[in-house]
């Protein structure tokens, strides 16, 4: 996108990947507190935080911790006492620290985090799939992709100044491809600690901080009088940051110029004329928009939708968008067996999302890249045909196709 | 028609016991052609020992198994009772088993012309007077006898279980005949003094029922707290803590006032502060921080927190200094400090006829009965003699 | 025994009219009668004082300590995980010490007090405690060891003495004893494996007086990370009269059954050495026959857990600590 900076916003240029975009974020962020603890592919953040913590660029506590659990939950304590924080993980490690995830979410304690997407055991695979982050879709948690290493440094910016905000104060998950985003290079432009600093806030958590003076305590056990309120309670944070996400996106572009375009959940690919679409999350995005040029080359009305915020899901904005469309092709980098439809998870909640419109698109499935298989050009067009044929026969409305597996 | 059966019981004394009565009574409606079920108040759970717990038994004749379940099932706690049993007599005070709640009173749940059916050894008049005046008319019963008290892995078979049958039977006998209770006592297990026993509540029982009216009882001295609204309370879980303040003196500690505690004792610790020799035990070993230290270095005591445990008097090296009394010796929750420091010698006079004139020590391990001692009662300015520990 | 030349120096507590008497964990909570438990949540925290943050892992003293919306606390608390005794600590002190090396709250002292039950601490949270003990992070953990998952009805744990019933091992017409597993050494085994800890100590709430406040003290004092392990008597789960609870610690602790000792900078003191006593010690079978929980053993057993607790004293390396003996011949 070739939109004028603002002088002086970046100081310079580096060849990054993307978990060292993400730490270069963390150090901007002045971020307090980081709990490591090694599992592939996220690791590389750590690795990179601890060698700019070793440098002396970032003052913080760095915790080596002696398992995800532990690792989440000093990050966790560390937030309740006011600090701002900052850990990872992937696949079964995630998982692993589960438990940990479900009560800082309850406990509405905003702490980044970084999903480095990888497939779940068994057996043992290091390659992507998105099941790992998708676990926590219910849990009350702020849940986004980003599809560049230059998007990962800015949403760790964003992330934290949309997590702490106390309309919101939840805690969030940045979510990036395993392999394709982690570890792949490009040249990111880092911003200066002077335009972070205009942009980010410190962290204030008020009247909730664990702090001699400020005697509270958090979270004593509830019985049934108590649980559908507090419920509520986290239901309309959950709204709320809706609106605090586009705030934030609003701020962030009033100081480091244009970069992001509204509806700002999602992210539109010559879709203005575009008969049939598809939309997916995180890398996918490459192979799909090299598709949809090529295909509008050959007189094709296509176009890719990019889907960032799956939590808070941006129904209004996503429904009306697609609406427009006559298929929407839906790709998913994960698996639900015995879903209906045997689809995958963004399936259901795009579908589930149009279904109030009267004449609504034709919706159909891709499972596809899962276990970190690449997805390629003639993946990406192959799915539009399969789109664009939904959108001329209706019997096929519905159907779900896995690409590239062996068949 | 539906029969509710509530049974209130102190937590772990008497677990095992209301949830036997429970089963008992579905399974004799049962053998009479009704339809039953029975569950705990899921939100006792765990339960701790004292507190105030409850067991429900539903009953229809003419509703189907479904209907009875919509009606009764899935629910924490019933709007009414038909009966009300109560296996420990104290708990006629009042019941707080949660925060948030105040001070429930016993009859809450008793609907017009209902029963209470109370074990004790207490005239009517003597309960009553503790308990909330109802704007309608209700029944109160008394099964003679004391609490049963037994601990979580040996059940006490004292034969509470079968004369509560007998003494339902004689309440109710459309829910349960005397036939229909002694038929299922014999086949169960063939012991005639069980079915005796069953026998002899019921024809007790029945001349012990006395009609309690709108007149009697006391204006409930507990709010019942309001619960705030979703959008009325903090969000994140937190919760303001208890403030910090202190002096010497009668309730000169902050305590949390919404959840107090009084209600989980049977029996209270009665202090001779004559004997008194400030050792600090019985303060300091309090699990319940109910001891208040005097600016005179007495420790006066909180009854509205003390849950009864008898730890206090157990390590008072004193002998005669702490007693535990029965709770319902008692009127209110005065600071008796504050009484002795008025009239001293009224105060040593009062406490006395409190404790009576023997001493209860139970066994150490839970509901294997108690030692009846003499007291060996010490006069004003008798000198303190070493107390004999029980325990140890 | 310490020497004269290494004395450790801490705010001791003389005597029992020395103690505090303001409370910072207060009445009006839902624990059991007689709970030994609560006991030791209110003596630690007495001993601590109010600049204090505390973490509580799930179990009974968070359930039946807090009850939504109260508190029994005055310092503030939080409750963790069950298997977050460890890092919830390291997770609070981490964060206070970030915020003070920036200036973005007052440099002070805040002690940072984290305890567990003996199941997430002894069992689940064994590894998170061993983390926290090897950081450089002041914090103290208290294991309250009440000997079962008392929360969930008292099922039981790794440190549930051998034999006991519990809903777990209830006695069954064929199988007299399900519990066969010994009482972990929890203490003991995170002194020996973490150099970095410098204290580490077993207590019991009541017994001897002041023992274990003067502990907490020494914990704090000492710092770093520091590790103390107490011995709760659980009237619910050990089925005995609430009035006894202070006699059941005590017992358990003359019968040499629950050592009392502290670790500290690699030294072993006994706080209670029952064999240095006039009766010293006393048959276990004392200690056992006041509980419900054992009601089952039969001479046979009790006589197996007294040659347990005689060899413990007799024949370990460190004794009532240490379970490595230099006796073993290796055939060639």
């Amino acid at each position: 996108m070739a939109v004028a900076q603002p002088v002086g916003v970046y100081e310079r240029e580096d060849l990054l990947t993307g978990c060292q975009a993400v730490a270069e974020g963390i150090r901007l962020a002045n971020v307090d507190v980081i709990a490591a603890y090694p599992i592939r592919p996220y690791t590389e953040v750590m690795d990179a935080i601890s060698k700019i913590i070793a440098d002396g660029k970032l003052v913080a506590e760095y915790i080596v911790a002696d398992s995800e659990h532990s690792q989440f939950e000093i990050v966790k304590h560390a937030a309740s006492v006011g600090a701002r924080a900052f850990a990872g993980s992937s696949g079964t490690g995630w998982m692993y620290g589960f438990e940990a995830l479900v009560v800082t979410a309850t406990d509405r304690l905003p702490v980044l985090f970084l999903v480095g997407n990888r497939a779940l055991d068994d057996p043992g695979a290091f390659g992507v799939e998105h099941n790992d982050a998708l676990a926590i879709r219910d849990m009350g948690w702020l849940l986004c992709w980003v599809a560049t290493a230059q998007e990962a440094l800015e949403h760790v910016l964003l992330g934290y100044r949309i997590a702490e905000d106390k309309h919101v104060r939840m805690p969030m998950a940045l979510a990036m491809d395993g392999a394709f985003l982690t570890h792949s290079q490009h040249i990111v432009r880092i911003p200066s600690q002077e335009a972070v600093n205009r942009f980010l806030p410190p962290f204030d958590l008020g009247e909730r901080r664990l702090h001699p003076d400020n005697p509270v305590s958090i979270a004593p056990q509830v019985n049934e009088d108590w649980v559908m309120e507090i419920r509520r309670q986290n239901w309309e944070a959950a709204r709320r940051a809706r609106r605090v996400i586009a705030t934030a996106y609003e701020e962030f572009n009033q100081v480091f110029g244009q970069r992001y375009r509204p509806p700002y959940y999602f992210e539109e690919f010559l879709t203005d004329d575009a008969e049939v679409v598809l939309i997916g999350m995180g890398t996918v995005a490459m192979p799909a928009r090299t598709a949809v040029r090529r295909l509008r080359e050959q007189g094709h009305r296509v176009g890719y939708v990019n889907l960032r915020w799956f939590r808070p899901f941006p129904t209004e904005e996503l429904r009306e968008s697609l609406r427009r469309f006559r298929a929407v092709g839906v790709i998913d980098r994960d698996f639900a067996h015995g879903a209906p439809d045997d689809g995958g998870v963004l399936l259901h909640e795009v579908r589930s999302c149009l279904y109030p419109v009267r004449e609504r698109p034709a919706v159909v499935n891709f499972i596809t890249g899962l276990g970190g298989r690449d997805v390629s050009i003639q993946d990406a067009i192959r799915m539009f045909e399969i789109t664009q044929e939904a959108a001329r026969e209706d019997r096929l409305d519905g159907f779900v196709t896995w690409v590239g597996v062996r068949e | 028609m539906i029969k509710r059966v509530e049974i209130n019981y102190r937590g772990i004394f008497q677990k095992t016991l209301a949830k036997r009565i429970g089963g008992d009574i579905v399974m004799i409606a049962a053998r009479m052609g009704q339809v039953g079920f029975s569950n705990g108040r899921y939100s006792d759970a765990p339960e701790r020992n004292g507190i105030p717990c409850k067991y429900f038994a539903f009953v229809s004749p003419d509703l189907s198994e479904e209907e009875l379940e919509a009606e009764c099932g899935a629910k924490l706690d019933i709007d009414e009772a038909n009966i009300s049993v109560v296996l420990d007599d104290t708990m006629v005070k009042g019941v707080e088993p949660w925060a948030w709640h105040g001070v429930r009173p016993i009859n809450e749940k008793v609907v017009p012309y209902g029963y209470m059916l109370v074990v004790s050894r207490r005239r009517p008049e003597d309960l009553v007077r503790f308990m909330a005046r109802k704007p309608y008319p209700y029944y109160l019963a008394i099964l003679e006898g004391d609490a049963s008290f037994a601990g979580l892995w040996v059940y006490r078979d004292d034969l509470t279980h079968e004369r509560v049958l007998g003494a339902l039977a004689a309440l109710d006998p459309q829910l349960l005949s005397i036939e229909a209770v002694k038929g299922y006592l014999w086949d169960k297990t063939h012991e005639e003094h069980r079915v005796e026993a069953a026998q002899k509540a019921y024809e007790s029982v029945r001349h012990n029922v006395h009609e309690v009216t709108p007149l009697q009882g006391i204006d409930w001295p507990y709010e019942i707290p309001k619960l705030p609204k979703w959008h009325e309370f903090s969000e994140g879980v937190v919760v303001k803590a208890v403030p910090r303040e202190f002096h010497l003196g009668p309730k000169g500690q902050s305590r949390n006032q919404l959840f107090k505690r009084g209600t989980t004792k049977s029996q209270r610790p009665v202090v001779r502060f004559d004997l008194c020799t400030k050792c600090t035990l019985c303060w300091l070993e309090c699990p319940d921080q109910c001891f208040d230290p005097t600016p005179d270095g007495y420790y006066d005591v909180d009854y509205e927190y003390c849950v009864g445990c008898g730890k206090c008097a157990e390590v008072c090296p004193v002998q005669e200094c702490i007693v535990m009394v029965d709770e319902l010796a008692f009127e209110d929750n005065r600071s008796p400090w504050e009484h002795w420091k008025r009239d001293p010698e009224g105060y040593i006079r009062w406490a006395e006829e409190k404790k009576g004139t023997h001493r209860v020590l139970p066994n150490v391990v839970t509901g294997t009965g108690q030692r009846v001692v003499e007291a060996e009662p010490v006069p004003v300015g008798g000198k303190p003699k070493p107390a004999a520990r029980a325990g140890a | 025994m310490a020497t004269a030349d290494k004395v450790l120096v801490y705010d001791r507590i003389k005597g029992v009219k020395q103690i505090p008497l303001e409370e910072f964990y207060t009445s009006g909570h839902r624990t059991c009668q007689g709970c030994e438990s609560a006991t030791v949540m209110r003596q630690f925290i007495k001993a601590a004082g109010p600049r204090t943050v505390v973490a509580g892992s799930t179990g009974c003293m968070y359930v039946a300590n807090t009850s939504y919306m109260t508190t029994p606390w005055i310092v503030p608390w939080m409750h963790t995980q069950l298997g977050a005794g460890g890092s919830s600590a390291v997770g609070m002190a981490a964060g206070l010490r970030a915020l003070m090396r920036k200036n973005r709250i007052p440099q002070e002292k805040i002690n940072v007090i984290s305890f567990c039950g003996d199941l997430g601490g002894g069992d689940m949270g064994l590894s998170g405690i061993s983390g926290a003990l090897q950081t450089d992070y002041d914090l103290l953990i208290i294991m309250y060891d009440n000997e079962s998952a008392a929360n969930t009805d008292i099922q039981a744990t790794g440190l549930t003495t051998w034999g006991a019933q519990t809903t777990f091992s209830p006695v069954g017409k064929v199988e007299r004893i399900m519990h066969r597993r010994w009482k972990k050494n929890v203490a003991a085994m995170l002194a020996v494996g973490h150099p970095n800890c410098r204290y580490v100590a077993t207590a019991c709430a009541t017994f001897p007086p002041l023992d274990f406040l003067n502990k907490v003290r020494k914990a704090l004092s000492i710092g770093g990370p520091t590790f103390i392990h107490t011995y709760d008597p659980c009237p619910k789960g050990w089925d005995f009269h609430p009035r006894y609870s202070h006699e059941l610690g005590e017992l358990g602790v003359r019968s040499g059954l629950l050592p009392l000792y502290e670790i500290i900078d690699g030294e072993v003191v006994y706080t209670y050495d029952a064999r240095k006593t006039a009766k010293g010690r006393i048959p276990v079978r004392e200690y056992l026959t006041r509980q419900g929980r054992f009601a089952h053993l039969t001479e046979e057993d009790i006589a197996h857990i007294q040659r347990m607790v005689d060899q413990m004293w007799d024949e370990w390396e460190v004794p009532g600590v240490a379970p490595f003996r230099g006796t073993l011949k290796v055939s060639a």
